[in-house]
């Protein structure tokens, strides 16, 4: 087949100028770069060569016209066998860095001439709006001439700086011809295959009595995969070409004109979105909402950004790693404990502006007592053991009673504090399928003992996975105790709406100094991390102070 | 040979090219109107819509005056002067037109006059008496409009008129036949009936008006059975020109067995695009057979740069529709992410008594499965109706019955026309049954009819026996 292609005036880099002499005939055969036409402006006379080969179906200018750039100048038909031959060349970009001045090609848009049939017929696939980029770099072609291809399968993969994503086919067909090898540089409106559809919709005339239609999209959306290589994150995600951009607001959706128009620029699907309004309805802040909501929510499916909170903080995305290139690898789902924790988690780790505060408390006569209690405990058959950790949960009790601020919660608008009266203290768990945080209630008002059995019973119920939600609300504090294991600290993330977290790490010997020589004793090592925005340094080393000195001297409690 | 280059030419100045025009100019577009009229406005101001309005103005109160000899006021018989009825309706277009071209200048925008044709994808040549531009443009709203569809069967003669022949009003026929039961014919024939011409109206459907409701029709029908005599199901098949007349011959369900002698013929089966007349497959736009564009929702062509609004991309062939079309044309080439996204457009046949109906109409519903109930109101039972001498009316409201929200409506009656925004706002902010109900509307008034309608539905009226009051 052969398309019959109209050859435009390029930059002449004059505005308008005269025809001298025409070069060639209908009916010629030529090849790219023989001169078509002879103009002359005031400054010198120049060629204008043929774009491509082919044979010169109509001259459309005479000797003497005056032409200027976009002016047609003539109609070739393009043998395909030649455009196969120099795929890229005729319709990649205007190629300005060549001097001599090609002519601009512009296809006729439709191409006509059905191939067999009246239902067969070859459209071009043209690159599709990419977000503004030009001259992007083709890096896979994913068909080849002869390929059966369905709608939307993805033709070829171009990369900008800040994704890699596949330009497909509008409908189905199978591929003719294609014009476009890796590392071409294209733009929008590039042609990349020529595509032989078989259809009756685009031939057959749409009925007049119906609302146009929208017309056989000339550029599909592009779909966006996720990059292999590590993009530069800049500018937030194209969200005009949000593919929902193109679902139709039906009738079904109960919102005004205005608010399907702001809808629309946000490219948001309002089908969609809950609205707030009576009845149902959708108003311009749901939209707002939907936007900020969708904006910050973590990206699960787009590896391309992540963001949080209301001031979408973009963060890179962790590149895409083949581990097995390495070798064996075996792959195992995150628990479900892991799957919920982990958002949390995040968002606390990334919201909170968090300090940790390092200190040694001295629980030498502390675990005196408690190993002397636990021989009592022991005659008495409590079936129990007093552990170091209900000593310091009542420490940071009494810590929070004297700083209350510490026993507090940020309103949710940010404007004020919420102070609590009850003393509640959460205890982070490992457990076999993850982290839990039990709540103790009331830890203030229970002595030793009961503390001890309550925290025994919650830990067994957390390691058999039988807590219920109600076990785990309500902390006002959390205290995270790695002594058992070991370490000399860490740095505990802030378990929100509490204000701050103790770290516990393991107890060890050392050499203090009492005034007259170094004696021995039990260090235990506090890690007190909190939320900056609510306590400042001053008051938290207070505060850890305040647990130090009660865990080096229980009678402090009874002051 | 001018020259002319700009950032947006728009081709026609018909309501959809004017807005396009004068919203793309406010926003910052260096922008060109190119139409073949002198003035601007197209056929609506020209040759259509407001032309047509004065005139049935005039009809309307010929009508209304007869009437009040019934009710013991008499003016005597109407004296027609024909050359001043034309001169009225030409100084209410001459009054928009001008207002118009003042609005033009105001906006900076240049005023080509001549036929436009694409000569690339860039370029258009206009030419016109003052000899022919070149526009060289970056962005092209192609704003061409319709023309009336003529019947080849018929003689070219003086007295086969169209609409734009209609309005012209040369002389009173004595009997005229409008060929095309629809809006434009009926409009017409209301016009000359008023000024004495006896009407015929043949329509090939079995219904005049056939997009609007059946039940709507029918009040229309009874109003108008002493005024035009109408053939339904029935074709014209001959159109001979003699010289004392047209004899037209008719074939169909009330085709009088012999040919029919006419003062006039008017043709009015409807209007076809102008979308192949200025060459836009040379700048690469696909137009089809029919001269049709097909667009998007931004009203794009299939050439990105290129739109078109208004009657040639497609039904309903109505100004308020091809204004706004253009209005989002414009801002899109403004950058703006707008879209022609409306739920209902309305339509308004303004004969008298006026048509109107907007959103689906019962027969749609029913086609499209849609779980709808009617309630209409008779204005036999409105106060106002009845002290207006207007009780031929209806007030009809379509709800989802699935949601309550109503999603069309339609009215026949006096002033039928400028009751139906309420409707189309209902239907845009998805009001349902309850929220028309509830709002007051004044009384008495013919308009309170859609609150009562609502009022029907919701089983909550008082002014009519409630079918769905709770018996005990």
């Amino acid at each position: 087949m052969s398309d019959i292609k109209d050859v435009l005036v390029p930059d002449l880099g004059e505005d308008s100028v005269e025809v001298i002499e025409i070069c060639v005939a209908v009916g010629d055969s030529i090849d790219a770069e023989d001169a078509i036409v002879t103009v002359e402006s005031d400054k010198a006379s120049m060629d204008i060569p043929a774009p491509f080969a082919g044979d010169i179906a109509e001259i459309c200018v005479a000797v003497g016209d005056k032409i200027s750039q976009g002016s047609l100048l003539a109609k070739i038909s393009a043998a395909a066998t030649t455009a196969a031959e120099t795929p890229a060349a005729p319709v990649t970009e205007p190629a300005q860095e060549v001097a001599a001045p090609a002519a601009l090609v512009e296809e006729v848009a439709v191409v006509p001439a059905p191939v067999t049939t009246s239902a067969v017929s070859i459209i071009e696939v043209t690159v599709p709006d990419i977000g503004g980029d030009e001259n992007v770099e083709v890096i896979e072609v994913l068909v080849a001439a002869g390929d059966q291809v369905e709608a939307e399968d993805g033709l070829i993969t171009v990369e900008t700086d800040k994704a890699s994503m596949d330009v497909p086919a509008p409908e189905s067909g199978i591929v003719k011809e294609v014009h476009l090898n890796v590392g071409d540089k294209v733009s929008q409106g590039s042609l990349v295959i020529h595509l032989e559809v078989t259809s009756t919709t685009t031939e057959a005339a749409p009925a007049p009595a119906q609302a146009p239609a929208a017309a056989p999209a000339p550029a599909a959306a592009p779909v966006v995969t996720a990059t292999d290589t590590a993009p530069v994150a800049a500018k937030a995600p194209p969200v005009p070409h949000h593919p929902s951009a193109t679902i139709q607001a039906t009738g079904k959706v109960h919102a005004s004109p205005s608010v399907r128009r702001i809808a629309r620029e946000f490219g948001v699907d309002l089908t969609q979105v809950n609205g707030s309004g009576s009845k149902g309805r959708i108003v311009k802040e749901d939209v707002q909402s939907f936007v900020k909501y969708e904006l910050s929510r973590p990206k699960v499916t787009s590896a391309t950004a992540s963001s949080v909170g209301d001031g979408a903080l973009q963060v890179l995305a962790s590149p895409k790693v083949d581990f097995s290139k390495f070798g064996e690898v075996e792959e195992k789902p995150l628990s479900r404990i892991q799957k919920i924790s982990g958002p949390t988690l995040h968002r606390n780790w990334v919201t909170i502006p968090h300090v940790t505060q390092f200190d040694e408390a001295d629980i030498t006569d502390m675990e005196s007592f408690r190993k002397a209690q636990n021989v009592v405990a022991e005659k008495r058959k409590l079936g129990f053991k007093i552990s170091p950790l209900v000593f310091i949960m009542k420490a940071v009790a009494d810590a929070l009673k004297a700083y209350p601020t510490f026993n507090s919660s940020l309103s949710a608008d940010g404007e004020s504090l919420i102070l609590k009266k009850y003393f509640h203290i959460g205890i982070a768990v490992d457990t076999p399928n993850g982290l839990v945080v039990p709540v103790v209630p009331d830890v203030d008002q229970k002595g030793i003992l009961e503390l001890s059995k309550e925290l025994m019973e919650i830990s067994v119920k957390a390691r058999d996975g039988k807590l219920k939600a109600a076990d785990m609300q309500g902390s006002c504090f959390t205290i995270s105790s790695l002594g058992g294991i070991g370490g000399t600290a860490f740095t505990p993330i802030v378990n929100a709406p509490d204000v701050a977290i103790l770290g516990v790490s393991k107890s060890e010997i050392k050499p203090k100094w009492n005034g007259q020589d170094f004696a021995p004793k039990l260090m235990l090592p506090l890690s007190l991390s909190y939320d900056h925005r609510v306590i400042d340094g001053a008051l938290a080393a207070r505060f850890a102070v305040h647990i130090k000195d009660v865990l080096t001297d229980l009678r402090q409690i009874i002051l | 040979m001018s020259e002319i280059k700009t950032q947006l030419v728009v081709l026609g100045a018909g309501p959809g090219g004017y807005s396009a025009a004068f919203r793309a100019a406010d926003l910052g577009i260096d922008t060109v109107l190119v139409d073949a009229r002198a003035t601007l406005g197209g056929v609506c101001l020209n040759v259509g819509c407001i032309p047509s309005k004065a005139l049935l103005h005039v009809a309307k109160v010929i009508k209304e005056a007869k009437h009040l000899s019934s009710h013991g006021v008499s003016f005597g018989e109407p004296q027609i002067d024909l050359d001043k009825v034309r001169d009225w309706k030409d100084s209410v277009v001459s009054q928009l037109t001008k207002g118009l071209s003042g609005m033009t200048k105001m906006r900076k925008v240049q005023h080509v006059q001549g036929y436009g044709k694409f000569t690339g994808s860039n370029t258009l040549e206009v030419t016109g008496d003052k000899g022919t531009t070149t526009i060289t443009f970056d962005n092209a709203i192609i704003a061409a409009g319709s023309e009336p569809v003529s019947l080849p069967f018929i003689p070219q003669d003086d007295r086969v008129i169209d609409s734009t022949g209609a309005l012209e009003m040369k002389d009173i026929p004595g009997k005229m036949l409008v060929l095309g039961g629809g809006i434009i014919g009926l409009e017409m024939g209301t016009v000359y009936h008023a000024l004495g011409s006896k009407i015929d109206v043949v329509e090939f459907l079995d219904q005049l008006i056939p997009a609007a409701d059946k039940d709507i029709v029918k009040v229309y029908n009874k109003t108008i059975k002493d005024t035009f005599n109408v053939m339904l199901q029935t074709k014209v098949t001959g159109v001979e020109a003699k010289k004392d007349g047209l004899y037209v011959s008719f074939e169909g369900k009330q085709a009088p067995a012999e040919p029919v002698r006419y003062d006039k013929v008017l043709v009015a089966v409807g209007r076809k695009p102008n979308g192949l007349l200025m060459a836009a497959d040379v700048a690469g736009v696909t137009v089809d057979e029919r001269g049709f564009i097909n667009v998007d929702k931004q009203m794009r062509t299939n050439v990105p740069h290129i739109f078109a609004i208004g009657d040639l991309v497609g039904q309903p062939m109505l100004a308020h529709k091809a204004v706004h079309e253009g209005h989002v044309a414009a801002e899109v080439i403004s950058g703006k992410q707008h879209y022609f996204d409306p739920k209902c457009i309305p339509s308004v046949a303004y004969t008298e008594p006026e048509l109107a109906w907007v959103g689906l109409t019962e027969k749609e519903a029913k086609e499209q499965g849609i779980n709808y109930e009617a309630a209409s109101f008779p204005w036999a039972a409105s106060g106002r109706a009845i002290a207006s001498d207007a009780t031929d009316g209806l007030t009809k409201l379509i709800f989802d019955k699935d949601t309550d929200r109503i999603i069309g409506g339609a009215m026949v009656g006096t002033n039928a026309g400028e009751m139906l925004g309420e409707i189309g706002l209902a239907i845009e902010m998805g009001a349902d049954a309850e929220d028309i109900a509830l709002t007051i509307h004044a009384h008495p008034t013919l308009n309170e009819s859609i609150g009562q309608a609502a009022e029907i539905y919701e089983g909550s009226i008082t002014d009519l026996p409630n079918a769905k009051a709770k018996k005990k």
